[in-house]
């Protein structure tokens, strides 16, 4: 793995343009080049987060304005009610179970898949426009689809496990546990295994043919070659992808509203289920920010996890 | 991929991996294959139980419907208007965020400077806002602002939200660029302009590609924030016209498969043209030596 | 083009009801809200959408061919949606429309951001529609809407059960009854168990078992056993004796699989595709899905051979009677609407005898005495038997057993505490008394916050 030059230039940078007059130094470039992000982003959520945060500190009702005012003499009644609710525990419990196991499932089909797709040598733009197909529905058609498939008594999953006399009684899905996880899971799992899988594709693509070629010629197997070069280079990529489905799946909703909206019994109430109800259907606009506000900052703490790996795996190479 | 010598053993292999790629993905795409059919199923065979796999006939009712051929049916769907405002709050999403994170992603990937972790998870930090807590205060601002049912207003959204798996992505495939090419780009007089332009955009078009594909998806797909923030039929996109189809205690399921099955049509051209660029990289890695 | 349609619809429409006046209908029903003169006026609408509901809008053109006013519908959306805009757009001040959908469920959320109507409507005006709906709609003195059509959960039985000689012989031998259609809640229980143990129906009996759905369905089985959610002051007394009785049965009939083993994952369109499928036989559901069942392109197995009745008595209390939640699609005027008065006449317009008649022939129930009247006249006329059973029943309920839910604007919020509470009961997470004891106190709470009890 000697060849592998990645990263960031060393700390002396070796290489520098010649400076002459009009261009722009080191030390202007990278901020300008980030500028128009930050902007962007600044401008779009940059009032929804203040005003999140301001809201999280009044007793909001969505259909009496005069509760948008901070109460003084308890600013943090929301935070407390939350801490104090077993239900939005519950719902954190879930989401964090949620999360790992949909990350990390998906994390390992994604990663076969990839390696499979890699070397492919029949059909390769068919094979890789199939892959993409799950993320081309709407979320809120897939929960629907596998609410359907999942139905107890008219559903496809039961129809065919009697069918072939693997059960004899229709299951109930949706509602036993922890089937109800499994089923709010598989959905997910299948619309979204194609965005890890083309994250880990594109990366083994981009790997540097010398490594492999090397490895060859010291006679190499197939999985040594894996084990060795292909996952361990992959590493800057399996973060990226972790990280994001780990934001993404936190902010799961379409899918788990549709198939079980949380239930039964809070069974799969998920946090952004929960916000929803709360903030939205129950007008309480002011407590639901709140519990916004609270996973937000979770899933930043889960970010910056997952970038100090990141940065760690680049030193290791 | 690489240049041993063929043996049988190797043949087998290579035949047993291709094989075994076809049936996953078919297997993959099966739900997908559903909801298709579903779209041509006659009505009688939607809520079947138990459920008719296959299709005794295929009919176009439900499409005629939505596009207003079906004259026992008052209401069309304005599809066009949904294909339109879909498609421009997409593409235009998808060329801003592309070109904002890439600049940043370079930015990100080849120079240390004052804030650099700092920044770079200020900017993760806005992906990881849902839609719930975004969309209330957005629809106030834009009430405001007077982008309510304005596409406008709803590509600026999406182009904040793609932004942040833009940058990391970028900044991870400018990794991969050996540093060894933007040294040499250097030494031949480039700026740090040009050494990005010319040498590191051209070899990170894998990157550009998977997050050209998934900012373009996530925002024809996106709902949440479309359903608040627009509200006419002026402005509508696919997903918040899905809805369309459900009424007080139901929902036509066909129909809203038929809607799927168009709205998948642009999104499949899309993949079909740009999957291509997944590989170029590798035949540019090759020029490096 | 478009414009050429209208007018050669009008003349059509004109061409039709002098057709009709020929043939000696004189008392033809009859347009209103057609006299003011509202040339350049636009008036904007947000109301609800999805299928037959929209069908009411095409008569619009002949209002503003009338009047001159120009009608804009600027959202069309299914009940839940309709209710998230109004309820965002009147939190932020974002109306800009005239006329609002409103619903009997839903009106007491929208109390202050909308102008009561008997401001607008003479009381002669308001005497042709349904008494009982006016009068859950004033809230303090102010009339929140005029209702457009109405729904009422009346039982559906299947008469393939219930008729057969076998069964009944059967039936009789069991419990030394007579099997007929139940008018007690303990004679639902005793057949629904029969035909799941004797295996003539895969369930005895049905019903959505999620989120307002469970709520109202406890709701009205609650009432109907002489029991109620609140009492006079806000005070929960759902979790009194009558309550546990309803919990416990619910909970019996999950458990011993009388209802469908995914009950408590289903909505309105699971539930009614169990009945659909000829696995439930016996239920309350909505008139709405009349036209449904009665298909047999969709509902083979029921199409045909089930029949719809008045709700039968809850348990055998004091107070009991016979069950009936309901509730009315209606219109009201925002506070901040621009053109009050022109609203005003569009409104009159759509609730008037014409349009409201036109819709009641797609299968909506109307709220309109001279329309119910003209319906049932007709319907003796029809060949389906059913057709004329079903609008007897519908008025009977609609004029004597019409219950809305409880009118606070927490109602949602009210069943968002409480459906996960009452499914964990069914799926034993919870023991009857305990949770509702539970959801009492959680409900309390939440009414205590926004001031019920000051």
């Amino acid at each position: 793995m000697s060849t592998q030059t990645t990263s960031l230039p060393p700390a002396e940078l070796s290489g520098q343009p010649v400076p002459r007059r009009g261009r722009i130094g080191p030390r202007w470039f990278p901020v300008l080049m980030i500028i128009p992000s930050f902007v962007l982003i600044v401008v779009v959520t940059g009032f929804p987060l203040l005003y999140s945060v301001y809201v999280s500190l009044t007793p909001y009702n969505l259909l009496r304005p005069d509760t948008l005012a901070i109460d003084l003499a308890n600013p943090f009644g929301n935070y407390i009610t939350l801490v104090n609710d077993p239900v939005f525990r519950d719902a954190l419990l879930n989401t964090i179970i949620f999360l790992a196991v949909t990350v990390n499932l998906e994390y390992v089909l994604a990663l076969g898949l990839s390696q499979l797709l890699a070397r492919v040598t029949v059909g390769q733009s068919i094979l890789r426009t199939l892959l993409m197909i799950p993320m081309m529905f709407a979320p809120i058609l897939v929960g629907f689809q596998f609410r359907w498939f999942f139905n107890a008594q008219a559903g496809l999953v039961n129809n065919i496990l009697l069918s072939i006399g693997l059960i004899q009684e229709p299951i109930a899905w949706l509602v036993d546990e922890p089937l109800g996880m499994i089923s709010i899971m598989t959905a997910t799992i299948w619309m979204n295994l194609p965005v890890t899988t083309i994250i880990l594709l594109a990366g083994t693509l981009s790997l540097p043919h010398e490594v492999f070629e090397a490895a060859d010629v010291d006679g190499a197997s197939g999985w040594q070659k894996f084990v060795r070069i292909t996952f361990p280079m992959l590493a800057p990529f399996t973060f990226i992808a972790l990280t994001i489905r780990s934001l993404d799946v936190a902010r799961a909703f379409d899918i788990v509203r549709i198939m079980t909206d949380g239930g039964p019994a809070h069974r799969t109430e998920l946090i952004w289920t929960y916000v929803t109800r709360l903030a939205i259907e129950s007008n309480q606009f002011g407590l639901g920010s709140a519990m916004a506000l609270i996973t937000v900052f979770i899933s930043l703490a889960f970010t910056v996890y997952f970038f100090r790996q990141l940065v760690k795996a680049r030193i290791v190479q | 991929m690489t240049t041993s010598p063929v043996t049988p053993y190797r043949r087998l292999n290579i035949t047993l991996t291709n094989l075994l790629a076809w049936v996953v993905l078919i297997a993959l795409a099966l739900p997908a294959v559903w909801i298709v059919l579903t779209a041509f199923r006659p009505a009688a065979e939607i809520n079947a139980s138990p459920p008719v796999i296959i299709p005794r006939e295929l009919t176009l009712d439900a499409f005629e419907t939505m596009f207003g051929l079906n004259p026992d049916v008052r209401q069309r769907v304005p599809v066009e208007s949904y294909l339109a405002n879909s498609l421009f709050v997409a593409a235009t999403s998808t060329v801003v965020s592309l070109i904002a994170g890439t600049l940043a992603g370079y930015a990100f990937a080849r120079f240390r400077f004052r804030f650099h972790t700092a920044a770079f998870l200020a900017i993760m930090f806005s992906r990881s806002i849902p839609g719930v807590a975004l969309s209330l205060p957005l629809f106030l601002l834009f009430v405001r602002l007077g982008l309510v049912n304005n596409v406008v207003g709803l590509a600026f959204v999406y182009v904040a939200i793609n932004i942040p798996f833009t940058v990391w992505l970028m900044d991870g495939f400018f990794r991969q660029i050996p540093y060894d090419l933007t040294e040499a780009a250097y030494i031949d007089g480039c700026s740090y302009w040009q050494a990005f332009w010319r040498v590191n955009l051209p070899l990170a078009v894998p990157g550009l590609t998977t997050a050209g594909i998934f900012a373009f998806l996530a925002s024809w797909n996106e709902f949440q924030i479309a359903n608040v923030v627009t509200r006419s039929v002026s402005a509508r996109t696919f997903p918040p016209g899905l809805f369309s189809f459900t009424e007080q205690f139901t929902f036509d399921w066909r129909g809203m498969c038929a809607m799927s099955v168009l709205m998948m049509i642009p999104a499949i051209v899309f993949v079909i043209l740009t999957q291509r660029n997944l590989v170029r990289g590798l035949t540019f890695g090759a020029v490096k030596g | 083009m478009r414009k050429l349609l209208i007018v050669f619809s009008v003349i059509m429409l004109a061409a039709f009801s002098f057709g009709g006046l020929v043939t000696a209908q004189d008392d033809a029903p009859q347009y209103a809200g057609l006299d003011a003169d509202l040339s350049g006026v636009t008036i904007r609408m947000a109301t609800i959408g999805g299928g037959q509901y929209e069908a009411m809008y095409d008569s619009i053109s002949v209002f503003e061919e009338a009047t001159g006013a120009t009608v804009e519908i600027v959202a069309l959306l299914d009940g839940f949606a309709i209710d998230q805009k109004l309820k965002t757009d009147f939190a932020v001040g974002a109306v800009d429309y005239d006329v609002s959908w409103n619903h009997t469920s839903f009106m007491a959320q929208y109390v202050g951001f909308v102008e009561p109507l008997n401001q607008y409507f003479t009381d002669e005006e308001l005497a042709v529609f349904s008494p009982a709906i006016i009068e859950a709609a004033t809230i303090d003195g102010n009339l929140q809407l005029i209702p457009r059509h109405a729904d009422v959960a009346a039982l559906h039985y299947r008469t393939d059960l219930y008729e057969d000689a076998d069964i009944q012989a059967a039936y009789m031998e069991a419990t030394g009854e007579a099997l007929v259609v139940p008018t007690s809640l303990a004679q639902v229980d005793r057949q629904a168990r029969f035909f799941v143990e004797n295996g003539h129906s895969t369930f005895g009996y049905g019903m959505a078992g999620t989120e307002e759905a469970l709520t109202g369905r406890f709701y009205e089985l609650l009432f109907s056993s002489g029991g109620a959610l609140f009492d006079e002051n806000f005070e929960p007394t759902f979790n009194n004796e009558i309550g546990v009785e309803v919990a416990t049965l619910l909970r019996n009939w999950y458990v011993d699989g009388i209802i469908a083993p995914d009950t408590t994952a289903l909505l309105w369109d699971g539930d009614a595709q169990n009945f659909c499928n000829g696995d439930v036989a016996v239920k309350l559901e909505w008139y709405g899905w009349y036209s449904y069942f009665q298909d047999p392109e969709s509902c083979p197995a029921v199409a045909g051979n089930f029949s719809l009745t008045r709700g039968f008595n809850g348990f055998d209390n004091a107070g009991a009677r016979p069950t009936g939640w309901a509730g009315a699609h209606a219109f009201s005027i925002p506070v901040a609407a621009q053109n009050k008065d022109a609203a005003a006449e569009l409104i009159r317009f759509l609730t008037s005898e014409r349009v409201a008649y036109e819709e009641a022939l797609l299968g909506f129930l109307p709220v309109r005495d001279d329309v119910w009247a003209r319906l049932i006249d007709e319907a003796s006329a029809s060949d389906v038997p059913l057709d004329q059973v079903r609008l007897e029943v519908a008025r009977t309920q609609i004029s004597d057993d019409f219950r809305t839910p409880p009118l606070i604007a927490e109602w949602i919020e009210f069943s968002n505490i409480f459906y996960p509470i009452m499914q964990g009961i069914m799926l034993g997470d919870l023991e009857p008394q305990a949770g509702l004891d539970q959801a009492a106190a959680a409900t309390r709470e939440r009414l205590a916050a926004a001031g019920y009890y000051d």
